[in-house]
């Protein structure tokens, strides 16, 4: 059992991160301070519940970018909406309401994707233009800083409250219980329940899953309309967060939650990945960036480190499937071995 | 899945006489109906549409785009995706453009000055070969996913760029640079002039010579292309130094025409506007038409100012393009499905 837990993927990027951490922790000692573990956690609370909800999808075999703008337009339309009525209340009709546009946005890429046979990556290229233009178009191209009357305390919702020594007074946000629910449900669907052993067999091989008797296109659906219910969860609790309602939020940043759940080791190809191996390669990506402010280097080139860091991490596992292959090690990886 | 009616020919056309010509398939057909309906329907709504100013303003937007898809197709042809591509044209631009500015002697001589120009010009050029270089050995010797190596390389050469300018745009570049940017030959704008001249060079590359042959047999398939003696890591190495190139032209084309040198010109945007491209254009890998990408180009820049002249004084209105584009992506793919005739159907 053990031994079966060293040889994962999630092991290696666990001790990837443990070892960044320390290193780090080695060069500046204000690293190990409760006010980065919650800084950390805070920042990577939307790119959790956003990761969570492309993995299905990836361990399907597919690729979509567009859960980003399904977030942005979501929150951004909500607001637009509940705004102009003069609404003074809380933040549950947000999360309601978005949910539910997020939900219709997701299906419609699942649908496409079923309907007319098409790559997944091609329909959430086509709706990722589209819903960020209609954003800016019929929405608006402006951020919008007044919120409810309501919904200002939220920011201030901590679940814990810590005093750090070098920063004062800090807190954990109270939406890191949505990342931890929705990573446990997320965990129990893919391994506990038929649609998500269906999701494993789909990305392992299409065509077997059909005649095993998975309702692939049903399935297909049902993963669609989670990751569009998520980017909104991440689009309305980003924007409370921060304070305000931006109409291309996250639009620079598919590619970098995609490159977290890859980090994690799910597989491009499909048939592989696990909720615990995204939330590591959240974390990894995370504590990179902040790790590099820790550790003194300027932030001009900070994003020279950070590319250098992906190279080594891309390329390591790499080299590792070489070697092993040449070795005549490697047996093709099968949807179960998870 | 998309079936591709197109595969059984393609050892056989390869082997034929090799006819100089633009094959002409249904996606063809299909981009020259949508772009001629396009024209017609801006032509009839908007007075300044077909005027020749705005066809001139089209004619020198649209190659920085376009130029950059072709760097995009060539490794989607070959099985693989860039994702550094507008990452490589900014560093290029940023290099040369510090080049110049640093070096190049206050009280220089227009001559001296045309000299240095044409020297940061090609070491432009060097710097996209570098990059190809680099992005080959990942993916190609090391064997790190085409998605990831590029994603890692796009961050690094940004982060290149970040700490050399310290995030500062580069300008004050001598005048001789604007020529490519704002001058015309014999009336057509010379960055469209450029941009039919690697569009026909990624033509020649891809069908009429035996590395063209290569990358699409390992596209296609790439453990029988191996099978059948072609060194893929080697036609690999080949295909991202062809991509790094032509996104370094792209960085000639940003520089020249905004006479400025920027870090995030374009950003993530640009390189996923270069994937619309070749989806638009039907690109897959083992499989593509060059004439596509130029007409998916022409298309996207039609869209983009024939909503900008119709809905001239609307507020955001340069932004209904981006909604626009993505609508008429889907309602490709829809036309394409039943044009197909339903074919490849698995349930």
């Amino acid at each position: 059992m053990i031994s079966k837990i060293l040889k994962t993927t999630e092991f290696s990027v666990f001790l990837i991160l443990v070892g960044l951490c320390i290193v780090v922790g080695l060069i500046n000692p204000a690293f190990f301070s409760i006010s980065t573990v919650f800084d950390t956690l805070r920042a990577s609370i939307v790119y959790f519940i956003m990761a969570f909800g492309l993995l299905p999808i990836v361990i399907a075999g597919g690729v979509d970018i567009s859960f980003v703008a399904i977030a942005a337009v979501t929150a951004y339309a909500t607001h637009k909406l509940l705004s102009g009525q003069g609404y003074q209340g809380g933040v549950t009709l947000y999360f309601v309401i978005a949910c539910a546009l997020g939900v219709l946005m997701g299906l419609l890429n699942g649908f496409l994707v079923n309907r007319f046979k098409l790559i997944i990556f091609n329909v959430s290229l086509a709706t990722y233009t589209m819903w960020y233009g209609f954003n800016l178009f019929f929405m608006g191209a402006t951020q919008d800083f007044n919120l409810p009357k309501d919904t200002v305390g939220y920011y201030g919702n901590f679940i814990l409250k810590a005093n750090d020594p070098n920063v004062g007074e800090t807190g954990l946000h109270v939406s890191i219980l949505y990342a931890i629910f929705i990573g446990l449900f997320v965990w129990w669907f893919l391994r506990y329940t038929t649609i998500g052993r269906g999701v494993y067999a789909i990305g392992g091989n299409r065509s077997v899953a059909i005649r095993s008797g998975f309702k692939v296109n049903r399935i297909m659906l049902i993963v669609f309309g989670l990751m569009g219910l998520l980017a909104a969860v991440a689009g309305v609790t980003q924007a409370f967060l921060s304070r305000n309602f931006n109409p291309v939020i996250f639009i620079n940043e598919p590619l970098d939650v995609l490159a977290a759940v890859i980090l994690g080791g799910a597989a491009i190809t499909g048939g592989r990945g696990t909720v615990v191996g995204t939330v590591l390669g959240v974390l990894l990506i995370q504590v990179i960036r902040r790790a590099l402010i820790m550790a003194g280097i300027p932030v001009e080139w900070q994003r020279l480190v950070v590319g250098l860091i992906l190279i080594l991490f891309t390329s390591l596992p790499a080299l590792n499937e070489r070697r092993l292959r040449r070795m005549g090690h490697v047996t093709e990886i099968t949807t179960e071995a998870q | 899945m998309q079936s591709n009616p197109e595969k059984p020919t393609l050892l056989g056309r390869s082997q034929a006489a090799r006819p100089l010509r633009f094959q002409i398939d249904r996606q063809t057909v299909l981009l020259l109906g949508v772009f001629v309906v396009l024209v017609v329907f801006f032509g009839v709504r908007s007075r300044t549409f077909l005027t020749s100013r705005s066809i001139t303003s089209m004619a020198f937007q649209l190659p920085e785009l376009g130029v950059l898809a072709l760097a995009m197709i060539m490794t989607i042809i070959s099985g693989g995706i860039n994702l550094s591509v507008n990452a490589t044209s900014n560093l290029a631009a940023v290099l040369a453009g510090l080049f110049l500015v640093r070096l190049l002697p206050h009280e220089a001589t227009p001559d001296q000055a045309t000299l240095y120009v044409v020297i940061a010009l090609l070491l432009m050029l060097a710097i996209g070969v570098l990059t190809g270089i680099i992005n080959g050995l990942l993916i190609g010797y090391i064997g790190v996913p085409p998605i990831l190596a590029t994603l890692a390389t796009m961050t690094f050469f940004t982060g290149i760029s970040t700490g050399i300018t310290g995030g500062k745009t580069v300008t004050g570049f001598p005048d001789q640079v604007s020529v490519i940017g704002s001058k015309t030959l014999a009336g057509i704008p010379i960055p469209f002039v450029i941009f039919v001249i690697v569009t026909i060079i990624a033509y020649l590359l891809l069908f009429q010579t035996s590395f063209g042959f290569k990358i699409r047999m390992m596209g296609a398939n790439p453990t029988a292309a191996s099978f059948t003696g072609i060194d893929n890591k080697a036609i690999i190495m080949k295909v991202y130094i062809v991509s790094g190139v032509f996104a370094a032209v792209t960085g000639i084309l940003v520089m020249s025409r905004t006479m400025s040198a920027a870090i995030e010109y374009g950003s993530t945007t640009y390189v996923l506007l270069a994937i619309l491209i070749s989806v638009l254009a039907n690109i897959t890998p083992g499989f593509g038409n060059v004439f596509n990408v130029f007409m998916a180009v022409l298309i996207l820049q039609v869209l983009s100012t024939g909503f900008n002249t119709v809905l001239l004084g609307v507020s955001g209105s340069s932004f209904f393009k981006d909604f626009s584009w993505g609508v008429l992506m889907i309602l490709i793919f829809v036309i394409n499905y039943f044009l197909q005739g339903r074919k490849g159907q698995q349930e």
